[in-house]
């Protein structure tokens, strides 16, 4: 096989068990975002667009959507044929099976994948998180430094700091200290999970911490405050800019919901994104002659007759004669049927909101409403009219 | 029967009755729909009945096919055995809306119908709108055991200029004629012929290789038994401005929609990755055909927008098709146009055309 400079390892083998009904089927980088993406996309796009042409991607969870959406890759122009994309999910040996055990785990299990390429580098992201990021400015980061890993990270506000691996470097850039979710925060710097290693290190760090029977086999907890302890030169590299780990509903009801911002730092919009999907074949949506669209995204393939105003309209969604869809995501194939109601809230993939009933609530101190994939939603003819 | 038949969809021919529509490009590859272009159709037919060998002879004006078409990838052409064949077409393609099937643009090709390893050929043009599985047309032509199907349309009002009608006896065809009035069946520029068959008319006719197959077809009726194959869903007639205007408004009917798009036989088309389309909180889109890149801030009423149109503030579409890119600046009115790409609509110009006569404005213009 021709040696490759950096190839990418995209841990989605997550299940994301904080975003309840939208994970029950499908693994949390499969979950659909922004109308007509899915979450893995934007890694996947932040790999294209800085020409990393081989990706490795570790599944685990429910895998068959994630399967089937990557296909040969051909839609992020990753059918390559030295590289491109690869499902790698856990596998049985001589010595018998067993899952990965850890995100180190996943990659320590890989090593022939990654040898066969022979790579100088190997780029670590996370299939679940929003963001545009071009890796390359991080690698020449990673060169100019010497350094034998980067870890990317971001400022955080201090009372949320407590939720990331928290990480403090000297003026140089070079990290002193790294904590995992510290009670005690002492640095605004979080890493991203975002990592560029040089391929003899990691590999020898992952075995290490393999015979390690203490190790959580995690990049964060194990990995690297291991590297650290070796004194090995650490860099933390400064991204600014979007940068969201869509966690729980909230968060991802208000990621999506920020997109219809004008002002919004995520910026799909713009002609430069270059945001990649595996796009589907649907015509254009039609708006009916009663309807109402405001501030709202909306894909291929629905049909709107009724009202929608701030929300978001998956690929081929539909939303009947007289319903009102109001600060809402309608995920692909979504149905709203006539006289529906829908407010704050997720419906899930095909799922339907039946004639007449109503979901959600206007009441902002209320959760955010969500309805599984395949779901059903009746008027139960008894539920408070708002 | 995906081995049993192969396609060619002739793309050489050009119309001047679309004006600076087709200055640029051929009618196969007019923007239509949305999304789509005119040859999407006839690709998209083939593909979803099993073909997956199909030839696309080439306009003189190429470009435009090739950078939409490719390799085939979105028709699951991009294959190792057959897919698709993109063949030159001659130097001038005949004028005229309906589709020829020039004999000299098959001798041409003579080596792409000598190597395929089918028995028949499904010959299709390349600017009629519908959707349809070509399966039981083929178990209907194998039936009848092989030599000529044509493909028609029951029309009621015989009104399409220079479209070829077909009188039948049964299921035969008795004769063809160009000029009838009131019910007729119309010829849908398609037909399955076995390949023996077709080698034997470039035998036949290989010196007056100006010769269009109908014709060959016509002067052969006494002796070639040729059977006719109705088709019954909805047929696009797009002969020109006012026809692309009409066919572009069907699809705001719900039956049209559902019966091109609806099904799961999907018309396919080159795949660009846009953002969704973005209404802001002044949009008014009413009754209107919107694809992903869009962005409005102003009123679209009964129109069919192309990809990556914005419409500004205030501005008001009515009646009319926005083709791909184009801006229609704050306060600009639009009625019965028709946009080619790229188009830009300064603030406050009032244009409009007719219900019968669209105006049409070129691509690239500045207005």
């Amino acid at each position: 096989m021709r040696k490759k400079e950096c190839i990418a390892m995209l841990l989605a083998g997550g299940q994301g068990s904080r975003l309840g009904a939208l994970t029950s089927k499908i693994a949390k980088p499969a979950v659909a975002f922004g109308g007509k993406y899915r979450i893995i996309d934007f890694s996947l796009s932040n790999c294209v667009n800085s020409n990393i042409d081989t990706v490795g991607v570790l599944i685990q969870y429910r895998p068959l959507m994630l399967n089937s959406y990557l296909g040969t890759g051909a839609p992020w122009d990753l059918d390559e044929q030295e590289g491109g994309v690869f499902v790698l999910p856990p596998y049985a040996t001589q010595e018998g099976g067993a899952w990965y055990s850890g995100t180190a785990d996943s990659v320590l299990k890989n090593i022939d994948f990654i040898d066969s390429y022979n790579p100088e580098y190997v780029l670590i992201i996370s299939g679940d998180h929003l963001y545009t990021m071009d890796y390359n400015r991080m690698l020449e980061f990673h060169k100019q430094n010497q350094a034998e890993l980067t870890v990317s990270v971001i400022e955080v506000p201090l009372e949320e700091a407590s939720r990331f691996g928290i990480i403090t470097a000297d003026p140089t850039g070079r990290i002193v200290k790294f904590s995992e979710k510290p009670a005690q925060p002492d640095s605004t710097l979080a890493s991203m999970g975002i990592y560029i290693f040089d391929w003899p290190v990691l590999r020898s760090a992952l075995q290490a911490d393999a015979a390690n029977e203490e190790s959580e086999h995690d990049f964060g907890k194990n990995v690297i405050p291991m590297l650290l302890a070796q004194r090995r030169r650490l860099f933390a590299y400064a991204f600014s800019g979007y940068w969201r780990d869509v966690g729980t509903i909230d968060s991802y009801y208000e990621a999506n919901m920020a997109l219809l911002d004008e002002n919004s730092e995520f910026d799909i919009f713009s002609n430069n994104a270059n945001i990649y999907s595996n796009a589907n074949i649907f015509p254009p949506h039609y708006v009916g002659e009663q309807a109402v669209v405001q501030n709202s995204l909306v894909c291929n393939g629905c049909t709107v007759l009724g009202e929608v105003r701030n929300s978001i309209l998956s690929t081929e969604a539909y939303v009947g004669p007289g319903a009102k869809v109001e600060d809402s995501i309608l995920l692909p194939g979504a149905r709203v049927e006539s006289g529906a109601r829908v407010m704050r809230a997720i419906v899930g993939e095909r799922a339907v909101v039946e004639v007449n009933a109503y979901f959600g609530s206007q009441d902002k101190e209320q959760p955010i409403a969500v309805v599984g994939d395949n779901e059903h939603v009746a008027d139960d003819l008894w539920s408070g009219r708002y | 029967m995906a081995g049993r038949i192969f396609g060619m969809i002739s793309c050489n021919y050009n119309d001047d009755s679309f004006g600076q529509l087709t200055a640029v490009r051929s009618v196969a590859s007019m923007p239509f729909g949305g999304r789509y272009r005119l040859l999407d159709f006839a690709l998209s037919n083939m593909m979803n009945s099993g073909i997956r060998t199909i030839g696309v002879v080439t306009p003189y004006q190429y470009r435009s096919i090739l950078d939409h078409v490719g390799a085939g990838k979105e028709w699951s052409l991009d294959r190792k055995h057959g897919g698709l064949f993109l063949l030159p077409g001659s130097i001038y393609g005949p004028k005229g809306a309906h589709c020829s099937f020039m004999l000299r643009d098959i001798i041409k090709n003579m080596p792409f119908l000598e190597r395929a390893k089918s028995d028949t050929i499904l010959i299709c043009g390349s600017s009629k709108v519908f959707n349809m599985d070509f399966r039981p047309m083929f178990a209907a032509h194998e039936a009848a055991g092989g030599g000529i199907t044509m493909l028609y349309k029951k029309v009621n009002e015989a009104t399409a200029k220079d479209a070829l009608y077909l009188e039948l006896e049964g299921d035969m065809v008795k004769s063809m004629t160009r000029e009838t009035i009131g019910e007729a069946n119309c010829f849908m520029d398609c037909f399955m012929i076995d390949r023996k068959l077709l080698l034997n008319f470039i035998d036949w006719y290989q010196n007056f290789s100006h010769i269009d197959m109908t014709e060959i077809m016509s002067e052969n009726l006494e002796s070639l038994p040729i059977h006719a194959y109705p088709f019954e869903g909805y047929l696009g007639q797009v002969n020109n401005i006012s026809d692309y205007m009409r066919c572009s408004q069907d699809l705001l009917r719900l039956e049209v929609r559902q019966e091109l798009f609806g099904g799961d036989a999907k018309i396919r088309t080159k795949i660009e990755d846009n953002p969704p389309a973005k209404y802001s909180a002044q949009a008014e889109v009413h009754n209107s055909l919107v694809p992903t890149g869009c962005v409005i801030e102003g009123t679209v009423e009964n129109s069919i927008l192309f990809r990556g149109v914005h419409v500004g503030p205030g501005a008001v579409v009515r009646n009319s098709v926005i083709m791909s890119k184009c801006v229609i600046q704050p306060g600009a009115l639009l009625e019965n146009v028709i946009c080619d790409k790229f188009v830009k609509i300064g603030s406050g110009n009032k244009l409009s055309g007719t219900e019968a006569r669209p105006l049409v404005i070129a691509k690239n213009s500045d207005i």
